[in-house]
């Protein structure tokens, strides 16, 4: 690296956006992750737009009976019903595609000729992933909000609790939850970005992550295996729904939020043992 | 990055420190806590009983989590949650099994609430003032109850709440000590993060499906924060309620104001009722011999202290028309003996059996000592 750094003109700063900046074009300006955003953002108007056909006669999943009362819950809605397959799947897709996506077509060696550090380029590719991951959860948060305000409107917000909040403190809670949820996908993303530097198939590191979250939310389910719970990837996700309580019970989100950041510190590191490591040959 | 450089494989153990650093993250505190336990003075049985007799409060929030691990089998219509274990369950039935999370807040007898936290639901009880509120967020319903206040705002012992929490427990499990029971303080223990002496009582009666039971009392306000059960011959508790965070300072009114939401059911209830009516399990039950009623349709006691057997009549048609409980019945093996016929509901706490002439057997004991109570007429 030393070599390559003395022979540079200009020597690059040490804090430059254009790694980042190129990263994100390449994520959002493929079409198939533009089609997934769109696949992410018809979920809420599916859900708006039936329970506005159907006179928003009760029952359903969660939060769907509070739909008619408040369009905040089209958002919540649409997050829980996301959070199970979709949101990790999006995720799944932009991380198992960061580094065995380049393998693949062999664009990864040029990449590293340019001259850019791996550890470098693995943190480049993760901040791409954590920001996706937010943009994935506030498009579905958007749209659900749009839809929501423009068929049902909006006004004060009936909490878990029985108790009312204003619409500034409800949105509030509904942005915060969105983030709390864009971190935890964010951490997926971290297993998939690690994955991703063991193969040189994008597609096998995309069903990797799948699998990967689809076993954490099964075993979670299972009592028998209750001390692994606290450990699972998974196991704090849906505790978003304790920010609508009153008062907030912030137990959960604190540790899931602990939970998602040791993943993707954990996940980060055993990328880059093994990008550290490897021949890259394509 | 010298060392890695000359062993690549080295560059594995880095991930693999971080995640065991932070896996033991949230043990390394409690290991903290624990050190701070010792230094508390010796407490005698009689003292820390008198103790807790005595504990009074101001006020109190904290969160209880509930684990019941009953060995019962798996019944279809009871605890109906998400993962059929019913954890996670906003719904008051669901507590019989599974782990579930409760928040308190208490301000005197006539101020209180309790919210049972289900994963994306939540059911309250509130009192405050005369006024008794049950919200339950997944059916958007509210029940009304007039209550009787209690006296002046006197702070008044913990006991007239909802039905499982600790002090309510433990003092259903105190009621019942008797000659029965071998009561002794053994040692110490952390909950919620407080110091707190451990009450251990163990049945004189080896024929009882309880082993012992451990009651955790706070060595600053002498409440009671944790009850365990233990079943015979198992490590893990049958059942324990317990706090996981006890602040005891007196809560915000806010907290205690419930005004109905809009789009809400409103049931008004007829019969005032107060929360908490002694019903803990089916151990406490037998525990306490409801002397002075007519033998016949009436239950009967049969043994006495932890091995007392309930012998009740069904009121014939009581079955009739409920599904859900032919269906359970039909599930349940089938038992026979000299007592007659009928089927057995075993767990780790408590044996039932319904004869086929209409009588019921309950006691914390094994299936024998109920064959031999319903043998005896």
């Amino acid at each position: 690296m030393s070599a390559a750094d003395a022979l540079a003109v200009r020597r690059p700063r040490m804090v430059s956006s254009r790694f980042l900046r190129s990263e994100l074009r390449l994520i959002f300006r493929r079409r198939r992750n533009l089609a997934g955003l769109l696949v992410l953002a018809g979920v809420p108007v599916l859900i708006s737009v039936s329970v506005k056909l159907s006179g928003g006669s009760g029952g359903g999943p969660d939060f769907f009976s509070s739909i008619t009362d408040n369009g905040l819950f089209v958002a919540l809605a649409s997050l829980t019903l996301e959070l199970g397959l979709f949101l990790p799947l999006a995720v799944a897709v932009i991380s198992g595609d960061s580094v065995a996506g380049e393998a693949n077509i062999g664009t990864l060696r040029y990449l590293l000729t340019v001259p850019v550090q791996r550890s470098r380029m693995l943190a480049v590719k993760y901040a791409a992933i954590v920001i996706f991951s937010l943009v994935a959860t506030f498009t579905v948060t958007g749209t659900g909000l749009v839809m929501g305000l423009a068929l049902f409107g909006g006004g004060p917000m009936t909490l878990l609790s029985g108790t009312q909040t204003s619409f500034a403190d409800g949105l509030l809670r509904v942005v915060a939850a969105s983030i709390y949820l864009g971190l935890c996908i964010a951490s997926l993303g971290a297993v998939g970005l690690f994955v991703s530097t063991l193969t040189e198939q994008p597609v096998a590191a995309m069903i990797a992550v799948v699998i990967f979250s689809t076993a954490s939310f099964i075993l979670d389910t299972i009592p028998q295996v209750a001390w692994l719970h606290p450990f699972l990837i998974t196991h704090n996700w849906f505790t978003f729904g304790d920010l609508f309580r009153d008062p907030v019970a912030w137990h959960g989100v604190v540790h899931g939020t602990y939970v998602a950041a040791a993943y993707a510190l954990v996940f980060w590191l055993a990328g880059w043992a093994r990008l550290m490591a490897k021949d890259i040959t394509s | 990055m010298n060392v890695f450089q000359h062993r690549p494989t080295l560059r594995w153990t880095v991930p693999l420190v971080v995640a065991a650093v932070l896996g033991a993250g949230g043990s390394a505190v409690g290991v903290i806590a624990a050190t701070a336990r010792d230094g508390l003075p010796h407490r005698s049985a009689p003292q820390l009983l008198v103790d807790v007799q005595k504990a009074r409060l101001d006020g109190l929030s904290g969160t209880i989590v509930e684990n019941a691990d009953l060995g019962l089998p798996s019944l279809p219509g009871i605890a109906s949650g998400g993962g059929g274990s019913g954890s996670g369950s906003s719904d008051m039935t669901s507590l019989v099994s599974g782990s579930h999370t409760m928040r308190l807040w208490y301000a005197g007898p006539n101020r209180m609430r309790v919210s049972l936290l289900g994963t994306l639901g939540e059911s309250d009880l509130v009192r405050n003032g005369k006024d008794l509120w049950i919200w339950s967020s997944a059916k958007k319903s509210a029940v009304h109850r007039t209550v009787p206040t209690t006296g002046a705002d006197r702070p008044d012992s913990l006991a007239a709440m909802s039905p499982m929490t600790p002090q309510r427990a433990a003092d259903a499990a105190l009621a019942a000590l008797t000659p029965t029971t071998k009561v002794s303080v053994d040692g110490t223990a952390v909950v919620a993060g407080r110091s707190a002496y451990e009450l251990l009582l163990r049945p004189r009666d080896s024929r009882s499906l309880v082993e012992s039971v451990r009651i955790a009392v706070d060595a600053k306000t002498h409440v009671p924060t944790r009850v365990q059960v233990f079943a015979d011959n198992a490590s893990k508790p049958a059942i324990e309620v317990g706090f996981t965070s006890f602040d005891p300072s007196q809560p915000a009114a806010s907290v205690f104001a419930f005004r109905v939401p809009p789009h809400t059911k409103v049931t008004q209830a007829g019969r005032p009722e107060i929360p908490g009516s002694p019903k803990v399990g089916a151990e406490q039950h037998q525990a306490h011999p409801r002397t002075g009623r007519r033998p016949g349709g009436e239950p009967r006691i049969v043994g006495k202290g932890w091995t007392s057997v309930v012998v009740a009549q069904v009121p014939p048609g009581a079955t009739a028309g409920a599904g859900s409980l032919i269906r359970m019945l039909a599930v349940l093996p089938k038992v026979s003996g000299a007592w007659g016929s009928g089927v057995l509901l075993r767990s780790a706490l408590f044996s039932a059996v319904l004869t086929h002439d209409g009588r019921v057997a309950v006691g914390a004991v094994r299936p024998g000592e109920l064959y031999r109570a319903l043998g005896r007429r």
